[in-house]
């Protein structure tokens, strides 16, 4: 019964995942990575149950409270802000991207054949669509240009890491969890500012017009 | 304690002799040279009034100069006198021996010149600094032909302390090894350059393109010019002394009786003489070197010195 | 140990406290430094007395287990003592140098680099594993380079610490190549293990040894690495160019001991051939330099980089010994080398406090617009003539006898290694004594025309002595020279202890305090008592001062010539060494240009210029052609820098698929 759970959610994340490529209208991206942190609670809990580990419950409350709900409020409230609704036409069309992204997941599992089985038996699961998901992160970073997409990428690789922690030794210690939800905070919050002034400057929130980063 | 009182009372009469010794050594040297010039030449005995004269005289010093000027001549003929307690002459020790050898005697030889050449520069006067640039340059490329030299007649004794030296000489008796031959070579052109002499330096001028120890103590007057003439007798003499030493152990008294004394003495003089005989053979039939030649010179007494080690040990 | 560092830290904060306030700024950051001195030197001299290692633990790593500590061995004992003895009186001069020279808002930070930088030597010195000794290597660098640029306004300060830091770091580099190298070999990151001598053998061995010559030899500024000492010394204000000439190229000369002579088992003749030679060559190249520079402190640094040379002669001599398995050689050359690390930071650090006087007085670095500062800086000018007898190696002082000491190791090589090999000792014998005797006219040089005659400018001319105290710290390091030169029996008695640490050092039998002889049972070596040699000088000075008693003298102006005598006729510094940059053409490869200016016609110049330039050999042709290379190399690779975040992102994804596929299939 747990690994059943277990595996529709992680399931459930991956498909998300690929939803947010194919998708071109901000809010719906922002709330396909609302439905994936839930999943991600749920995967938690699960295992907290499962396991008997308190501590999985604080993070699983954690992650629904701030994953789920407040920031993808804030990133609404910064689109709402802005006026831009739809992202423009990315580096890669939609189908290619789709293309990429199932090479990318099979690079994930083959690579998550490696870890050694936890408690449940779902570990290679786990593992393998916690890579798919970070690699296939990385990917909209690279082919989207809006900065909204470009920090849902980033929140996605940060679901990621946190499900390959729980899928191979059943969660992070607090500490640790502590300091990068704090981070993740910290980022969504600042992109919030950055937004604006890159809208103020380049009126359109194309990130490839920021060219001066070279030698 | 004893000891020690005997090797200072040693000391303060080797020092005296060769201090009295010295100044005729200058005499015997100009007697010889005007000999070669079919001249007449001052009197053996001229350096000693030449002393005599300055020491009464009223000292007089630069107005630029400091006490660095006054101390130069003195610390100059302090490190001389030093240095004749640690070289044997007449018997097969040196008074102070135990406080050094071959390299002390070099340092406190080089203290007195680092002294002299910081004083000449005290006067502000272009012929000071000159002399002084000029002496140090020579110094400087004199040194490693001198230990070189030293060092090839210390190791076939094992060990650097005149005394321990000299004595090993001593019983070995004189060879004509052909190291000997090319050592005496190499340390006599080091005795030419140390003491200013021509083809180095040329002590009987005082024209500002030609002098160089002159130079340093040109505005020295008095009292202080006298402890500067005396001092570089000496120095000569020392050199000599070792040269003796080093190449004809003969005659050096292993125990002291007055007959053995006696012979020592004389068997000093004779080599003294005829090594002084040597230097003025060379200084009469040779030109002084430009300045920029000399580095040559020495480069060709290094080079012997580097061959008397190379044959002794290989 | 740690209560050391505790205070360095304490005083670090305390002194960013005081901040605003700078007089009580100076005295809390060099009290401080002070108080850890002399706790460091405590420990290390009970250290060497008791023969015992003192060591502790830093950080302790649970998971893996691994320990971060410190071990004060003899010989770090022996650096210890070296590093207080000189810190102790520099911080003492900064409380008053730090006044004049520091603008009051770089007093905190001043502050806080010093004693950063001394904290981070000291654990140098201890550190017992690896990832200390690097960290503290690091730091060291680090607080050098912030120093060195203190007056970041001077565009050759930036330029300083920018080279500095460049070639620092590729030091530090290559020691991190080795260290990884040496660690992975033997599987532990503890100097215990690591520097046994069995850890590794063949042609790693010969690697390791290069990686860490290099490495280290950046550090004490061995030729060909020491261009960045000419410039980092000058422009750091003088206490800390005094710190670091003393101290910091100790860093570099440790390091080469503890790794290349003893760490990598007996060395090979090659190696101390090598050493030998590199140590000559720094020897006689710094000195020469030295002799052309007209920059009091760009002269000193050079004579740092022939003293380095001087000590590695000695280092590379014991190796020799070592490889020929002659311990009692290798004890002399050791205690050569030793003893004059010890001469080398006392008089080099009252050198360069003494330059810093005279630079704070006249506002300038350059010898030819000194001149007769004996009158107005007395004192400075005493210490300095003290710092330039002792560096020239006469005796009595100090210089006089670690040189013999090394004299002695030579000889004996001579006489002790078969072969044909050994000819290079008496090469070196001859080498030595040129370096000494060149080293004694540059002194000469800077003594004379810096302090006597008359002065070459304004500025020389109305220079303030320095305040006391400045001139404390000098003379006691004055003093030191002095002690240290007639009482050598009792530096070699402790050292004693420190040799018999080291492995293949056969230890010998000390002697009587004031005598410097080495004895062991093999035969023993002359011995020389300075002490002695002092009485005999002061029996001619008395004699001579009998004969020419002392009488008023008569002062009268000098003669010029039959015209006026300015400072314009005196010689200068420039002419006092043209007669050696003659001889020694073939080094300096000097050329001259002369104009002369004319308006009306060129028989009636109206101006003349003169301009001299010395071929800087080591910048030209091997540094800059290096870094013009690697600069061509960047541009080329600054095609990957397109600019655009995506591109960077792609390369960030591209090289994680591939890093995947490749480790992912060997897990």
């Amino acid at each position: 019964m747990t690994r059943d759970v277990l595996i529709l959610c992680a399931a459930g994340m991956l498909v998300s995942a690929y939803l947010m490529v194919g998708q071109k209208a901000l809010f719906t991206a922002i709330r396909l990575y609302a439905v994936q942190s839930l999943l991600l609670g749920t995967v938690a809990i699960t295992m907290a149950i499962a396991d008997r580990r308190d501590e999985l419950f604080v993070m699983a409350a954690l992650t629904i409270t701030l994953k789920s709900a407040l920031i993808p409020w804030f990133l609404m409230r910064v689109i709402d802000r802005i006026g831009i609704h739809r992202e423009i036409e990315p580096f890669l069309n939609v189908p290619a991207s789709l293309l990429v992204c199932l090479g990318l997941t099979a690079v994930g599992y083959r690579v998550s054949t490696g870890f050694p089985e936890g408690t449940q038996g779902v570990t290679h699961h786990l593992v393998g669509v916690a890579l798919s998901m970070l690699l296939i992160g990385l990917f909209l970073m690279v082919t989207r240009k809006k900065a909204v997409t470009q920090i849902l990428a980033l929140l996605t690789v940060e679901n990621a890491v946190f499900l390959v922690a729980l899928g191979i030794t059943s969660g992070m210690p607090l500490v640790v969890e502590l300091g990068i939800s704090f981070d993740v905070i910290l980022a969504v919050l600042m992109l919030g500012i950055l937004v604006h002034r890159i809208v103020d400057r380049f009126e359109s929130m194309d990130v490839s017009r920021l060219s001066k980063l070279k030698g | 304690m004893g000891e020690a009182l005997r090797a200072a009372v040693f000391a303060v009469l080797q020092a005296a002799l060769l201090l009295a010794a010295a100044p005729l050594l200058h005499g015997v040297i100009k007697k010889m040279k005007a000999a070669f010039q079919t001249r007449q030449g001052p009197p053996l005995l001229q350096s000693y009034y030449d002393i005599a004269k300055l020491l009464r005289k009223e000292p007089i010093r630069s107005e630029t100069t400091t006490w660095v000027y006054a101390a130069g001549p003195r610390v100059y003929f302090a490190t001389a006198v030093a240095a004749t307690t640690l070289v044997p002459v007449f018997v097969t020790a040196a008074p102070l021996e135990a406080v050094g050898g071959i390299l002390l005697l070099v340092g406190t030889l080089a203290l007195g010149r680092f002294a002299l050449a910081s004083a000449a520069l005290d006067t502000g006067s272009p012929f000071g600094g000159m002399g002084s640039s000029r002496e140090m340059t020579i110094a400087a490329l004199a040194e490693p032909a001198l230990m070189l030299g030293l060092f090839a007649s210390a190791l076939a004794a094992g060990s650097l302390n005149l005394g321990t030296l000299v004595r090993g000489l001593a019983e070995q008796g004189p060879s004509l090894h052909p190291s000997d031959l090319l050592g005496f070579a190499s340390l006599f052109i080091i005795l030419i350059a140390e003491s200013g002499r021509v083809p180095v330096d040329n002590p009987a001028t005082h024209l500002e393109l030609t002098m160089i120890h002159e130079a340093m103590v040109l505005e020295y007057a008095g009292p202080d010019l006298a402890l500067v003439e005396w001092a570089s007798a000496l120095k000569e003499l020392l050199y000599l002394t070792l040269l003796a030493d080093l190449f004809a152990p003969i005659g050096i008294a292993t125990t002291l009786t007055p007959a053995t004394a006696l012979i020592a003495v004389t068997a000093w003089s004779m080599k003294v003489f005829l090594f002084a005989f040597g230097v003025t053979l060379v200084e009469s039939t040779n030109a002084k070197l430009r300045l920029f030649r000399v580095p040559e010179l020495v480069a060709t007494s290094l080079g012997l010195g580097f061959l008397a080690l190379a044959i002794r040990f290989l | 140990m740690l209560i050391a560092l505790a205070i360095r830290l304490f005083t670090i904060v305390a002194t960013v406290a005081v901040a605003r306030r700078p007089a009580i700024c100076r005295v809390v950051s060099m009290g401080g430094s002070i108080l850890a001195s002399a706790i460091t030197g405590w420990l290390a001299v009970r250290v060497i007395t008791s023969r015992a290692v003192i060591d502790g633990v830093l950080a302790r790593h649970a998971a893996s287990g691994i320990v971060f500590g410190y071990a004060v061995t003899p010989l770090s004992a022996w650096f210890l003592m070296v590093l207080a003895l000189i810190a102790a009186p520099v911080a003492v001069y900064s409380i008053g140098y730090f006044a004049h020279a520091v603008p009051a808002s770089r007093t905190a930070t001043t502050g806080v680099g010093f004693n950063v930088l001394l904290g981070a030597v000291e654990l140098v010195f201890v550190a017992s594993d690896v990832v200390t000794f690097l960290f503290a290597w690091e730091l060291m660098t680090l607080a050098t380079a912030a120093l060195v640029a203190t007056d970041h306004e001077e565009r050759s300060s930036r330029r300083a610490a920018y080279l500095y830091l460049v070639m620092s770091h590729v030091g530090t580099g290559c020691l991190v190549a080795g260290f990884l190298a040496l660690a992975s070999r033997a599987g532990s990151l503890s100097f215990s293990v690591l520097l046994t001598g069995d850890t590794v053998s063949g042609s790693l061995r010969h690697v390791l040894f290069v990686l860490f010559f290099v490495g280290f030899g950046v550090k004490a500024g061995l030729i060909p690495l020491h261009v960045w000492l000419p410039e980092a010394h000058p422009a750091a204000p003088s206490s800390v160019s005094a710190l670091m000439s003393a101290v910091l190229i100790t860093t570099g000369l440790y390091g080469l001991l503890r790794l290349c002579a003893f760490g990598l088992g007996v060395p090979s003749l090659d190696w101390g051939l090598a050493v030998m030679g590199v140590g000559a060559l720094s020897a006689i190249l710094g000195v020469l330099y030295a002799l052309t520079e007209n920059d009091v402190k760009r002269m000193l640094a050079y004579s740092t980089i022939e003293h380095a040379g001087i000590i590695v002669l000695g280092v590379g001599v014991a190796m020799m010994a070592r490889a020929s398995g002659r311990g009692d050689l290798a004890a002399v050359a050791m205690a050569a080398s030793l003893y004059h690390v010890l001469n080398h930071a006392a008089f080099k650090g009252l050198l360069f406090l003494g330059a810093g006087g005279m630079a704070m007085g006249t506002g300038t670095r350059r010898i030819e617009e000194f001149g007769g500062l004996l009158r107005r800086l007395p004192w400075t000018g005493f210490f300095f003539l003290v710092g330039a007898l002792a560096i020239s190696g006469l005796p009595p002082l100090n210089g006089f006898a670690s040189e013999w000491l090394l004299f002695q190791a030579l000889l004996r090589g001579f006489a002790s290694i078969p072969g044909l090999v050994r000819l290079n000792f008496p090469i070196g014998g001859a080498l030595l004594a040129l370096t000494s005797a060149l080293a004694a006219a540059c002194f000469v040089r800077a003594f004379g025309i810096s302090f006597l005659a008359l002065p070459r400018s304004r500025a020389a001319a109305e220079a303030p002595e320095s305040p006391a105290l400045m001139l404390v710290p000098q003379g006691y390091l004055a003093a030191l020279c002095v002690g240290l030169g007639l009482f050598p029996g009792i530096v070699l008695q402790s050292l004693d202890r420190v040799l018999a640490s080291l492995p293949g050092v056969q230890s010998p039998v000390a002697l009587a305090p004031s005598s410097l002889a080495m004895a062991s049972p093999r035969d023993v070596t002359d011995g020389v008592v300075p002490l002695g040699l002092a009485v005999a000088i002061g029996g001619g000075i008395i004699v001579g001062l009998l004969l020419a008693a002392r009488r008023v003298s008569r002062r009268v102006p000098t003669w010029g010539c039959g015209g006026e005598l300015t400072a314009r006729t005196e010689y200068t510094a420039t002419a006092f060494s043209k007669p050696l940059m003659m001889m020694f053409r073939a080094v300096y490869r000097p050329t001259r240009e002369v104009e002369a200016m004319a308006e009306v016609s060129p028989y009636f110049p109206t101006e003349v210029r003169f301009r001299g330039r010395i071929e800087p050999t080591f910048e030209r042709y091997i540094y800059t052609p290096l870094a013009l290379a690697v600069l061509r190399v960047a541009v080329g690779l600054k095609v990957l820098q397109a600019g655009s975040l995506h591109a960077y992102l792609a390369y960030v994804l591209v090289l994680g698929v591939l890093l995947l596929i490749w480790l992912g299939g060997s897990i």
